[in-house]
């Protein structure tokens, strides 16, 4: 029995990496798509977010039958724990992207204002973050997470320089003001997602090591 | 009170015979607190459980070394009086054992044969018993009857209030609930979790959920070997030896 709860929890684990890769590409993408003005890869974003829906339930159930036909404990019990949290900050994750994605095709009409570099910028960092959450959970080897407490609070700084920056372009020009709202609403969602990571990066610690740590 | 050890034992050994079945063992068991030993089959966790009152004393080719203090005492000194000892650290078995009495005289034997012989007094010992042990409201009508006519939970909470009779300080409870449906087990935890507050439990259990629920420490045994012991929380969230989490997580055992 252990033998087939083990190759069960392996399994699971494998899924959930899959699945947080799925939601990390939907936040890329609908990032580039943004750039890039691409409905049709914004199309193709939307259209992952019932898949990663669909891995949740999955996930989360099998998970909890884990549970309730097992009753894990230690290093077990605290993967499990990890991949319902992974689980639940990765389909947030892949929810952004689907929300920066469906902007793109109500932003194509809208006067453009500025280059969306920092928001590129700030994805590239999001996106390194997820990356190193994934890495990390994988080999469970604690260094790709070491530094979120830093890189977090860069996510953080541009989030802050980009809403005020927007907020002059629309002083200035008030027919920016619905694109403007948008690019904050991007800016603001990328700045969510590195929250995620971070959360993510705690659950990966507690698994590991069994304790508690927090990102700041 | 609640951190302080009531049991210690400093460097324990014991052989049957050639077999060297208790290597080393040092423990601090904490006045009322719960205590589980766990542990695979043959792994001494019964024999440690039965070093404290003296249980082993009835096995012939016994060897033990080392030290065992309850309270201020060393049980193993000269001189020291065996019966009041089980008697200030009872015990319960894996099967329920009742004597072919009435419900009564189960609980009243202890009693009478440590000196109590006035009616009152031990209709007063009875009820009280059998109220500590959750059982009073169940057999409160049917005190004359046979205890054998009890089912298997009702029967082993009737040997938990037998031991409750003589007053002990120390509860041993070797697998309590093997023999029991999980209904009985169930009624049995929730009187540990009551019993904790009047007097120190140390059970061994194969069932390691169960010793996750009602102790408040555990103790992991391995080849004759305390492995590791600690909080019972920390002892199935995070395991300091592998060895122990490789035994918690069904690895091997």
């Amino acid at each position: 029995m252990t033998e087939k709860f083990h190759a069960e929890l392996n399994s699971l684990k494998d899924e959930t990496i899959g699945m947080a890769q799925c939601a990390r590409e939907m936040l890329d993408d609908s990032v580039k798509a943004l750039v890039a003005q691409d409905c049709v890869l914004a199309q193709s974003v939307v259209a992952k977010k019932k898949r990663i829906r669909d891995q949740t339930i999955n996930l989360e159930e099998r998970a909890y039958m884990l549970i309730a036909l097992n009753q894990p404990m230690a290093k077990d019990m605290r993967v499990i724990a990890c991949i319902l949290k992974m689980i639940t900050a990765a389909e947030r994750i892949g929810r952004y992207g689907k929300d920066i994605a469906n902007m793109i095709e109500r932003l194509k009409d809208e006067p453009d204002f500025a280059e969306p570099l920092p928001v590129l910028h700030m994805a590239e960092l999001v996106t390194a973050m997820i990356d190193d959450a994934i890495t990390a959970f994988k080999s469970e080897n604690l260094d790709p997470i070491r530094e979120f407490s830093p890189r977090d609070d860069t996510v953080d700084t541009l989030w802050h320089s980009i809403f005020r920056e927007t907020l002059t372009f629309m002083m200035e020009n008030p027919t920016t003001i619905t694109r403007s709202t948008y690019f904050i609403m991007v800016a603001r969602y990328l700045e969510r997602s590195g929250d995620h990571a971070c959360k993510m990066a705690e659950n990966i610690y507690y698994m590991i090591t069994g304790e508690r740590m927090e990102i700041k | 009170m609640s951190d302080t050890p009531i049991i210690s034992g400093h460097n324990l050994n014991l052989w049957y015979n050639d077999t060297h079945a208790l290597q080393s063992i040092s423990i601090a068991i904490r006045e009322k607190r719960v205590t589980a030993l766990i542990g695979p089959s043959g792994c001494g966790k019964s024999t440690l459980l039965r070093c404290f009152n003296r249980l082993n004393d009835l096995i012939d080719h016994v060897k033990i070394t080392g030290e065992i203090t309850f309270g201020d005492m060393n049980i193993h000194a000269p001189g020291t009086d065996v019966v009041h000892l089980r008697k200030r650290i009872g015990m319960v078995f894996q099967k329920p054992n009742p004597f072919p009495k009435s419900i009564y005289d189960n609980i009243a034997y202890g009693p009478r044969v440590h000196g109590t012989k006035e009616k009152k007094e031990l209709d007063r010992i009875v009820e009280k018993s059998l109220r500590d042990a959750a059982l009073w409201e169940e057999v409160r009508d049917r005190l004359a009857d046979s205890a054998l006519g009890l089912s298997g939970g009702q029967q082993q909470r009737l040997c938990i209030a037998r031991t409750l009779a003589v007053g002990p300080e120390v509860i041993l409870m070797d697998e309590p609930c093997s023999a029991l449906d999980p209904i009985a087990t169930a009624k049995i935890e929730n009187l540990i979790e009551i019993l904790k507050k009047n007097y120190t439990v140390i059970i061994v259990t194969h069932n390691m959920q169960q010793a996750a629920r009602v102790s408040d420490y555990t103790g992991f045994m391995y080849l004759g070997k305390l492995v590791e012991f600690g909080e019972t929380r920390q002892i199935f969230e995070h395991p300091s030896e592998t060895l122990t989490e490789n035994y918690i997580t069904g690895r091997f055992g």
